[in-house]
């Protein structure tokens, strides 16, 4: 990423910042659900995409965030971003033991893994409502409770969003994004050729898992109230819909899934609201089915575009348009001599 | 603590063992062949039910034949969907092939699940029962449609069981699970196989939807907890083993219904009844992942 | 070369997959500037050797020790730490990073290694490897000759003091053979040392200071190649097959 790349992102930052106060509460609140599915969805693109470790249980983390930063403030009365940090650091202590756990695991055994992790998580949430008011939900406590506007809460979401992505892209650049990313081409390589496989593996856990927490704590001390089910199985297959949309292999592009996702689930409802229904009838099987619900039919919109996405454009949708982006101030010559002589496979050798 | 309690208890487990059974022989069948899980398998037994259900209602088929009609749809149904998203599994150029298979399958179970409370509606639905009525044996009451499930269940696993060792196109089925390469050299087809076993896999859940839906009634999430009982019961039993699969659904079916039935804490219980094949499954994967039955972890490519 | 100190031996190398013993109580011993060449019929054990010797497998019995320290039991990347560096049977390599990001992550593992200077140690190997115009593209894009060299780079990055070659010459066209053989021998007289696995009779001779056979698991023949191809053994063993 070149400093003409840099630029570029912190001019629209600042734009994005300065014309928020501009936005309807609506759409503020939708732009702030957006970065709060950003920061998710680029720690998950960090653990499935880099280090190919295809965890399920994203989602149950950042319930583990919430619930760990708002029962803290109510058992011991400490102040949110302390909490919010003990609900981090939460986070990435149980991330790292299941990535310990699942150490010798692999692919779809990793994920039915995590999978079964993330409902002992919500079930035991939901279940001992002693605690964390089950299903009820649990009342939290607001980040500005005197704020007239949704205003802090954005700038506060657009701020904890930029400094993940800062952190996460320094990791990536670094020697250790390259080990990580050596882990997924071919774990027994990686090892042959001195990566720690074991550590980085519990690394990416526990660091992932802990974006998830921030995410999860900024969430509940947003809205004022969570539940269980922010942690369940339909929470994590829409960040999945959102990152592998976007592209699940690099970190912008699974933000960009997400606030493509995000924005467009909003603006199909606002459609929806002003058309009206479907009605269907098939008279010779005497079917009648009478659908008024239309904002219903977006999440299996998006279902299917996540089959189209993988069938025909497996990077995602939002690939080809960042690394168009970062071809930018890429001088045009033709491709060095050597390159271009040589044969597709080298014959000889 | 009564005996009869017990025994009915016991009796309700082997019917729902019998039903685990039959859904996770499905994802064997498919993990053999297609070599990836399918994530959504426990919708294609929600479909199945619901399926059975409309066959029922709108086109006036007794249940049982409308079971059949549903296994049908679901078998036809199913190869339609390998052909349009499988395929790629097949081709050399495409990479991190298992990878592929969880996502697309996740997808469309996505779209199954969410479609299907659009189109059936959020409420429970409950089909009419195949023989009303219980039976008593001795002091147990067990309902009829318990009976009928777990009998039709046993000869399906049965039928399958026949077919895989005693017909042609089952036998050719076994080796292209035991190795693709090999098959193709005796001239077995193999993409051909893999059609078909996605389409039994999804006829045998179809099959299990239909048969317990007039016991429990049908939700359009009713496939979250099927495929969380599949994944335990082939991990359980050994990923590619069929019988292992058969075994380890009997024995799931019968330990969580004792479980629950015994728990102390009953206002719990229900609610730690899904954690339990949860926890067996993670205690599994990490101790003895090749299961009870399996054969040495199978690598995806 | 004249003997050296001992860099790595095992020692009692025991390992049984089910009920095949694949390491029949194995002595191996590596000394500085050693060239041995590690054969035997197909099933004799060699690769699970290596496999042992490298920290890829842990054995069931016996002692792995590299310069007097104890090794066996640990993960492959201390192996790889301490200066022990293998090539795969059939090449692993990042397909999708490129040439000189393949040849930074060993670098890069070095402790005390810059960015700077492992690029410029890598450009230095792909330069003798003849790879180093290919520095941006994808590992999968090479051919399999270039990805076998690339390996071969791989290593060569991790300052290894022994090299472990499985099958370096397995399906291998007879002209990028001999450039292996050359370049193998070029850093062997540069003092790398090699232990290399493979059935290519022909190539393993022509290199080979030391010739260590191994049949049904076991050790039967370690010497002077001279001596050990008339070694009765190692013929009946051959013959036996």
């Amino acid at each position: 990423m070149k400093g003409l790349h840099i630029c570029i992102l912190l001019a629209v930052s600042a734009l994005v910042l300065f014309f928020a106060d501009g936005l309807s509460p609506y759409w503020m609140h939708v732009a702030i659900i957006a970065m709060y599915y950003g920061i998710l969805a680029a720690s998950w693109s960090l653990l499935a995409g880099y280090v190919g470790l295809f965890s399920l249980s994203h989602m149950a983390f950042a319930s583990i965030g919430a619930y760990t930063s708002q029962l803290l403030i109510n058992w011991y009365g400490i102040p949110i971003p302390l909490s919010m940090v003990a609900g981090i650091a939460m986070c990435c202590f149980v991330g790292g033991l299941i990535g310990w756990v699942c150490l010798r695991m692999s692919g779809p055994y990793l994920a039915i893994f995590t999978l079964g992790f993330s409902e002992i998580v919500r079930i035991a949430i939901a279940t001992e409502d002693q605690v964390t008011a089950g299903m009820a939900g649990l009342h939290t406590d607001l980040l500005f409770p005197s704020a007239a506007t949704r205003l802090p809460y954005f700038y506060t979401a657009f701020a904890l969003l930029a400094v993940s992505l800062v952190l996460m892209g320094l990791l990536v650049r670094s020697r250790w994004g390259l080990f990580l990313r050596a882990i997924r081409e071919d774990e027994q390589a990686a090892g042959a050729s001195g990566v720690a496989v074991a550590r980085f593996r519990i690394l990416a856990f526990a660091i992932a898992s802990g974006f998830a927490g921030l995410a999860g704590g900024f969430y509940a001390h947003y809205i004022p109230i969570i539940t269980p089910s922010m942690g369940d199985l339909d929470e994590m297959a829409k960040l999945l819909v959102m990152a592998v949309i976007g592209g699940m292999e690099l970190l912008p592009t699974a933000v960009g899934g997400a606030f493509f996702v995000e924005f467009l689930l909003e603006k199909l409802r606002d459609l929806a609201d002003g058309g009206g229904g479907v009605h269907w009838q098939v008279p010779v099987l005497g079917i009648d089915i009478e659908l008024h619900n239309f904002d219903q039919w977006r999440l299996p919109i998006f279902g299917v575009l996540l089959l189209l996405t993988m069938r025909f454009a497996r990077n995602g949708l939002i690939t080809p348009f960042w690394l168009h982006f970062m071809r930018l101030g890429e001088a045009r010559v033709s491709p060095p001599p050597a390159v271009r002589d040589l044969p597709q496979k080298d014959p000889g050798t | 603590m009564s005996w009869d309690y017990f025994f009915v208890q016991a009796a309700n487990g082997a019917v729902i063992g019998v039903i685990y059974a039959l859904i996770a022989v499905g994802v064997t069948l498919i993990f053999s062949i297609l070599k990836i899980v399918n994530f959504a398998h426990g919708d294609l037994y929600m479909l199945g039910g619901y399926c059975a259900y409309f066959v029922i209602e709108l086109l006036g088929f007794p249940p049982l034949a409308a079971m059949a009609v549903a296994m049908a749809a679901l078998f036809l149904g199913a190869i339609i969907l390998e052909r349009l998203m499988l395929t790629p599994l097949y081709s050399d150029a495409t990479e991190r092939k298992d990878e592929y298979g969880l996502i697309v399958t996740f997808g469309l179970a996505y779209f199954l699940r969410n479609s299907a409370v659009i189109a059936f509606g959020p409420f429970p639905l409950k089909p009419p029962s195949f023989i009303p009525g219980v039976t008593r044996i001795g002091n147990l009451i067990l309902t009829n449609d318990r009976l009928v499930a777990a009998g039709i269940g046993i000869l399906l696993i049965l039928g399958l069981l026949y077919f895989m060792q005693r017909t042609i196109w089952g036998q050719a089925l076994d080796a292209v699970s035991q190795s693709r390469d090999s098959a193709a050299i005796v001239g077995i087809n193999p993409r051909r196989f893999n059609s078909l076993a996605f389409g039994i896999g999804a006829a045998l859940a179809a099959g299990a939807g239909a048969l317990i839906a007039p016991t429990y009634s049908l939700a359009p999430d009713m496939g979250v907890a099927a495929n969380i009982h599949a994944y335990v019961i082939v991990i359980l039993g050994g990923m590619g083993s069929t019988l292992g699969s058969i075994i380890a659904g009997l024995m799931l079916g019968e330990a969580e219904t004792l479980f629950t039935a015994f728990f102390p804490d009953p206002t719990r219980a229900l609610a730690y009844q899904n954690a339990f094949g949860v926890l067996m499954l993670m205690i599994f994967l990490v101790f003895r992942p090749q299961g009870l039955f399996g054969r040495r972890h199978l690598r995806m490519e | 070369m004249s003997a050296g100190q001992e860099l790595m031996r095992g020692e009692g190398i025991v390992k049984r997959f089910g009920g095949i013993v694949a390491n029949d109580e194995v002595d191996f011993v590596v000394t500085e500037g050693d060239l041995i060449g590690l054969i035997g019929p197909n099933g004799s054990g060699k690769t699970t050797l290596i496999n042992v010797l490298t920290g890829h497998l842990m054995p069931d019995g016996g002692e792995v020790l590299v310069r007097g320290e104890r090794v066996s039991g640990r993960p492959p990347h201390i192996y790889a730490a301490m200066g022990v560096a293998r090539t795969f049977q059939l090449t692993q390599l990042f397909s999708r990073m490129t040439v000189m990001e393949n040849m930074l992550v060993p670098g890069l593992t070095r402790p005390h290694s810059s960015w700077d200077e492992a690029a410029r140690r890598a450009r230095s190997y792909l330069e003798f490897l003849n790879l180093a115009h290919l520095e941006q593209l994808q590992a999968k894009n090479l051919s399999g000759g270039q990805q076998k060299l690339l390996e071969l780079g791989r290593c060569l990055m991790l300052e290894p003091k022994v090299l472990f070659l499985d099958e370096p010459f397995a399906g291998v066209h007879p002209r990028l053979r001999d450039e292996l053989i050359h370049r193998i021998e070029e850093l062997h007289r540069d003092g790398r040392t090699f232990v290399v696995v493979d059935h290519d009779m022909e190539s393993i001779l022509r290199i080979s200071r030391r010739l260590v056979v191994m049949a049904r698991g076991s050790k039967i023949a370690d010497g002077d190649p001279a001596a050990v191809r008339t070694d009765q053994t190692v013929i009946a063993a051959y013959a036996g097959l």
